[in-house]
């Protein structure tokens, strides 16, 4: 989905940190993003606090509801129970660059079309879960869509709404493909 | 979570080097995926001043798969365990353990030799209270130990040495400049202690490079399951690998592994005995559960876990079939 | 209201599609006429996407959580690590010389705890008591997290340790420490809750509350055939919302501004005046969204209170956010309960006695009630209740999703079915029986057994432990009640500009129970327009007042007043543009974004353009809502209690797999009465979200404390364990559309009915399962086990 327009910053960044902060970049969205950060921060606390980025929640701060999720290099991440350091020389994508010019991405359609969300407040984590599994398998079953949101928590109770949005998407993004 | 000082460690010996001069003032710890970790050091029970980060080591994340066995490279992810053609045809209860682990998100962090060097998940354990206020009296034992229990209460929190034992795995530890040790990964686990700062034999600036495990026969059947209160993801009420060797319809020899039972995870000896040169089917399963289970000494919250138990070692049996 | 003058009119009553009859009711003159039956509606009764989701998806929705202001600073509390002491001193000065630290502050008053009624030695002391591990003390704002943290460590607290209780059991022994050294009163919150004034304390027993006893309870078991008697155990639930409890206050010269994680904005605002003495015009409260309250989330609290002392010192906004653990352990929970019931019936199933003599623990707050489902559901000459709040060094009971009921329906529901397993009555045609008061409730339910048991399939439930093998399954059901409240002190207003944009504004809040999408729905309804053509506002204290997202009352006070709103903005614009269509106000109406003359379509102007030329530059109107046609039974305050109350049936399927103990919940078909329902969507998700809460507190939910040190051992996500999607069973949902006739738009609240009945529904379907009964939550393998040992 989120098609890297640089590469992350590497290996130039390897050695001695901290403990005060230091200049860490990232690549977030497609962007290298730079800011002062000391090595106990993580990368959530970097998104939201150094960056803005506010989409990614922080439910629980240890990685058991999951309302953190971000990809990293494409796959699901718990970005509260990830040092930002480590995530260097690596692909960052928040909710926020998951729709790209506008175009929302088609779980986050069918997030809306079968309201999918009730406060909202896990409802970034749950689609970047869902996307990431309509992005890997088109094909996937309910099963799968179970599985991967196992580690999420909905305190509102949307589970089957999410069900359903996600296996419409991935039915909608089959008949996407096959055009 | 206070700061520390980073450093990625270029290689072995750096890291082994940098790990040795860790002290009680000035601890160093190791880090990997971090999943352990980074929860100890937000509860505030680990406080490093410096945190060598392994993950910068390439060359520790490697499975090797072949006649003579597998190699997991310390950094090793479950998910690439899970994920690995060869591990589910071959380890089957090592697959099932690695894809019954924590979430999808965890599992994509958390390495091999993180989880086996993971502190308990015990609740007295992990509250900083408990390690600075007052001491625990583990008063609130229900997810505590059914067997052996009279030292510690505390169990042992890696599923993945469950079938690892059965599988008898053994770990590779090195002091870097060459030298290594590699030790059967049931000497390596300690009963779990709030006193030590490791549940495991490892020592200062020792790193775990590998877990080895031997080759498996092809008349081998095996099968892992982990009994929770919660399917999405949770710890174990208990959880059971069975891995047998076959003669015909027979079993020729069986390992039997219980976790989250004692302070370490349990082999089932007199289980074992009892099902060689026997077929297997719901008789000689239910025998050898009972077997198992025999002398538990429960505590006054966690009786329920031995009919559990019983249940999952025989339904775990038949289901390596 | 009471100048109004009142005219008789004749409305629809009964259920849409079944038993829709006339009734004659008071209506205050200029009330809207009232609406058909939803299918003859436009905008309302129809499934409008929520209005919020484009920006929920995205990321986009602020959160008190996410508000980041220039120069914020962040703050860090102190909370207890004893039970029970008295607090000597507190040094702050070496936190206040760490770098960064711009400000601290030690609380003189605890809010959300019974206080004293007579506060004696109490009143001397320097420090609020502590009564509880994880009592906020003190809290340090600092330009960072990691500062404020750091600081935190450096304050020094000295304890006088005092002794202390923290399990029901222990602390109902008349010789155990009391937790307070007198008598209290518990003040009611805008979430409800409070306890009844003057009632006798004796160690930490306060009670009894003898609440809806009647007649002569001997007698009643004298006239009896069989009496069931049980004990019912119930645990500590704690709310979890997935964003904790939290504010950003931000105090400058000329105005408090407080971002608030709430259910009420105007409780934000109205504590804040009233404990820093300041006028209410000059504190502003915001809530943009809120992630999840479930009844915890009013008032400022005690870590609202700590952050505006924090600003107001720092002279720079503060952001006090909870983590997880003080989430648990601090602002509220479900409190437990043992409930020992005892129900005499006739042969026939009428019931002739019902006793209740129950306890709650609410940790150090009253008002552990088990609500009134014993007394005021079924008809019953002979009722005794009596009722004790219990007190232990524990958190604070909060006002959680149908507080009482939930707890008290889970025994009172399982008890019915157990009279019906004794008296060979089939459950369901037990509550044919003895559901039959005279109210909608009733009538909604009698529908909703028929349609759920049709759903479930009921003729295939067995008898009770039908499986052989070790894995049963089983059927259950249970029944729902929940008041019909009606919040008097709610207000809208509809401002339509010259260019045709329609704002609707109120000082309520959607906390993702789609408010927002419904007040556009009514307001669009009546102009003709789509809903997205209606810009909403809410979650602002400087609006007119709105309700509380609490008692399941916002959409059955909020849609009135604004319907009635923009009916009279219909009805002024309809007079000023009926000349340019010479046609007489009257015949105009509003339909697919036109103004046209009823029954003439060529005679008619698009909104916007009509709006044009008739020169309106701006209109503003406002309503009230008004009392139900029918008043009300109650009254106490701006909250008033329908004698109508809200029903709901709810079926469940388990399987039980009687070696291991896991319960599985394989199935809910849950039926549901709403008024009208707005939004069925919306009402859908409602219920969903209450059955999956039921199933959680049902069946996993245990808030666990280590009794030698007052600490919450789960205060995690991990350990202290929810619903996720894999225990997610298939939900069912089915609504019936009831109208009432009480108001002008007939809508009634469903958050909470949908979620009292799931823990009795999925109890019951485990009795039909095992032909045992589950008398403790949750069920637990441990509680499982040991109710299949029970004899």
């Amino acid at each position: 989905m989120s098609v890297a327009t640089q590469h992350p910053p590497g290996r130039e960044q390897l050695g001695t940190f901290g403990p005060e902060p230091q200049p860490l970049s990232l690549l977030v969205n497609g962007e290298v993003r730079t800011a002062l950060a000391d090595p106990a921060t993580t990368l959530v606390e970097f998104l939201r606090d150094a960056l803005g980025l506010t989409g990614t929640k922080i439910g629980c701060d240890r990685g058991a509801c999951s309302a953190c999720t971000v990809w990293i290099d494409g796959e699901v991440a718990a970005s509260c129970m990830t040092l930002a350091l480590d995530a260097r020389e690596r692909n960052i994508t928040t909710i926020e660059g998951l729709s790209r010019e506008g175009e929302l991405h088609p779980v986050q359609q069918a997030f809306i079309d079968h309201d999918a969300l009730q406060c909202g407040f896990c409802t970034p984590g749950m689609v970047m879960s869902c996307a990431q599994l309509v992005n890997r398998n088109p094909d996937c079953t309910l099963d799968d869509v179970k599985t991967a949101i196992s580690g999420h928590l909905c305190r509102c109770g949307t589970y089957p709404n999410i069900f359903k949005a996600t296996l419409a998407a991935a039915a909608a993004s089959r008949k996407g493909q096959a055009k | 979570m206070r700061s520390f000082e980073w450093v990625d460690a270029q290689s072995i010996d750096e890291a082994a080097t940098l790990l040795a001069a860790t002290t009680a003032n000035a601890p160093v710890i190791a880090k990997a995926g971090g999943m352990d970790v980074l929860d100890l050091m937000k509860e505030g029970i680990v406080q490093p001043t410096r945190v060598v980060n392994l993950k910068a080591i390439r060359s520790l994340g490697d499975v090797k798969l072949d006649n003579s066995g597998m190699q997991l490279g310390a950094l090793a992810t479950l998910a690439q365990i899970e994920r690995h053609a060869g591990i589910r045809s071959h380890y089957r209860a090592l697959a099932e353990a690695a894809a019954h682990a924590a979430t999808p998100q965890v599992r994509n962090a958390a390495t091999i030799g993180g989880n086996l060097l993971q502190r308990p998940r015990c609740w007295y354990f992990r509250n900083e209270h408990f390690h600075r206020v007052a001491d625990p009296d583990h008063s609130e034992h229900q997810h505590h130990a059914i067997f052996e229990n009279q030292q510690t209460v505390m169990v042992h929190a890696s599923t993945l040495a469950t079938p690892l034992l059965a599988y008898d795995a053994s770990v590779h530890l090195t002091l870097g400049k060459g030298s290594s040790r590699s030790v059967e990964l049931k000497d390596f686990l300690l009963p779990p202690s709030m006193k030590r700062d490791r549940d495991t034999i490892i020592a200062d600036g020792e790193i775990l490079t590998h877990i080895s495990v031997p080759p498996i026969h092809p008349a081998t059947r095996c099968a892992y399951h982990k009994q929770t209160e919660r399917d999405s993801y949770d710890w174990p009420i208990c959880d059971v690998a069975v891995v047998l060797q076959m003669n015909g319809d027979t079993v020729a020899s069986a390992k039997i592994v219980l976790g989250w039972v004692a302070p370490v995870p349990r082999r089932a000896v007199d289980a074992e005995e009892i099902l060689i040169s026997r077929p297997l089917d719901d008789r000689s399963a239910s025998e050898a559960a009972a077997a198992a289970v025999h002398g538990a000494t429960p505590l006054a919250k966690n009786a329920y876990k031995v009919p559990v138990l019983e249940t999952v070692i025989k339904r775990t049996i038949l289901a390596a079939r | 209201m009471s100048a109004d003058a009142f005219e008789q009119r004749s409305l629809s009553a009964g259920i849409v599609g079944a038993a829709v009859k006339q009734v004659t009711r008071k209506v205050p003159q200029g009330e809207p006429p009232p609406w058909p039956a939803n299918a003859e509606l436009q905008v309302v009764g129809k499934d409008v996407p929520r209005m919020d989701a484009l920006d929920k998806v995205t990321g986009r929705a602020r959160y008190t959580f996410d508000v980041q202001l220039p120069g914020m600073l962040y703050a860090r509390t102190l909370n207890s690590t004893l039970p029970h002491a008295r607090i000597k001193s507190i040094d702050t000065s070496r936190a206040e010389k760490h770098p960064g630290v711009r400000a601290v502050h030690v609380l003189d008053r605890l809010l959300m705890a019974a206080e004293l009624r007579d506060p004696g030695d109490e009143a001397r002391e320097p420090y609020p008591i502590v009564r509880f591990t994880g009592q906020p003390i003190a809290a340090v704002a600092a330009t960072s997290a990691r500062a404020a943290e750091a600081a935190l460590a450096l304050i020094r607290v000295e304890y006088e340790p005092m002794p202390h209780v923290t399990e029901f059991e222990a602390a109902i022994d008349p010789g155990s420490p009391p937790v307070f050294p007198g008598p209290t009163e518990q003040q009611a919150t805008a979430g409800g809750g409070g306890a009844a004034k003057g009632l006798p304390q004796k160690g930490n027993l306060r009670g009894p509350s003898k609440g809806g006893s009647r007649g002569e309870i001997e007698r009643g078991f004298k006239e009896a055939d069989v009496v069931v008697e049980g004990e019912y155990r119930t645990q500590v639930q704690t709310h979890t919302p997935l964003e904790p409890h939290g504010v950003v206050a931000d105090w400058r010269d000329e105005e408090l501004t407080i971002y608030a994680s709430t259910q009420h904005v105007m409780s934000v605002r109205d504590e804040a005046a009233e404990i820093f003495k300041l006028p209410k015009e000059k504190i502003r409260a915001i809530s943009d969204y809120t992630g999840g309250g479930f009844g915890a989330k009013y008032g400022i609290g005690n870590y609202g209170t700590l952050a505006i002392h924090l600003s107001r010192k720092a002279r720079a906004p503060v952001r006090l956010v909870l983590d997880r653990r003080e989430e648990h352990v601090s602002v509220g929970n479900r409190p437990s309960t043992l409930q020992r019931l005892k129900i005499g019936a006739k042969r026939d199933g009428s019931l002739t006695a019902i006793e209740l003599h129950s306890f709650g623990t609410g940790g150090v707050a009253a008002g552990a009630g088990v609500g009134m489902c014993h007394h005021s559901m079924y008809p019953c000459p002979n009722v005794s209740i009596e009722h004790y709040d219990v007190f232990t060094n524990a958190g604070p009971c909060a006002a959680f999703r149908g507080p009482g009921q939930t707890q008290g329906i889970f025994a009172f529901e399982q008890a019915i079915d157990a009279v019906a397993a004794r008296l060979g009555i089939d459950p369901v045609a037990m509550r044919d029986k003895i559901d039959t008061r005279d109210a909608d409730d009733v009538r909604a339910r009698a529908a909703e057994r028929r349609i759920g048991a049709e759903k479930i399939g009921w003729s295939r439930r067995r008898a009770p432990g039908s499986d052989a093998g070790p894995i049963k399954r089983g059927i259950g059901m249970a029944q729902s009640m929940w008041p019909y409240i009606v919040n008097s002190y709610t207000t809208c207003e509809i401002r339509i500009a010259g260019d045709g944009t329609v704002e609707a504004f109120c000082g309520t809040q959607d906390i993702g129970t789609g408010t927002r999408t419904v007040f556009a729905q009514v307001v669009a309804e009546e102009l003709g327009l789509r809903a997205e053509d209606v810009r909403v506002h809410v979650g602002d204290s400087r609006f007119p007042p709105g309700p509380p997202s609490g008692g399941s009352r916002v959409t059955s006070s909020l849609t009135p007043a604004a319907r009635n709103a923009a009916h009279a903005a219909a009805r002024d614009i309809a007079s000023r543009v009926a000349p340019l269509l010479k046609a007489p106000p009257d015949e105009l109406i509003f339909k697919n974004g036109r103004i046209e003359r009823r029954g003439d379509s060529k005679t008619s102007l698009g909104f916007a353009e009509a709006l044009r030329r008739a020169g309106i530059e701006t209109l503003v109107h406002r309503a009230d809502r008004r009392d139900d046609y029918e008043g009300y039974a109650r009254k106490a305050g701006e909250l008033n209690i329908s004698p109508h109350a809200i029903g709901g049936v709810q079926f469940a399927e388990v399987c039980v797999d009687t070696q291991t103990g896991a319960v599985k919940v394989e199935r809910v078909v849950a039926v549901h009465d709403c008024g009208r329902p707005i939004n069925p969507k919306l009402v859908e998700s409602q219920i969903l979200g209450g059955v999956t809460q039921g199933v959680s507190y049902a069946l996993y939910e245990d808030r666990r404390l280590d009794a030698a040190t007052g600490v919450q051992l789960n205060a995690n996500i991990d350990q202290y364990k929810i619903v996720g999607s894999r225990e997610t069973p298939q939900i069912e949902v089915h609504l019936i559309e009831l109208l009432g006739g009480q108001s002008s738009t007939d809508a009634r609240g469903v958050a909470e009915p949908a979620n009292v009945a799931t823990a009795a529904a999925i109890a019951n379907a485990f009795f039909n399962a095992t032909g045992k009964r589950i008398y403790t939550l949750p069920m637990t393998p441990a509680n499982v086990l040991a109710a299949l040992r029970a004899e």
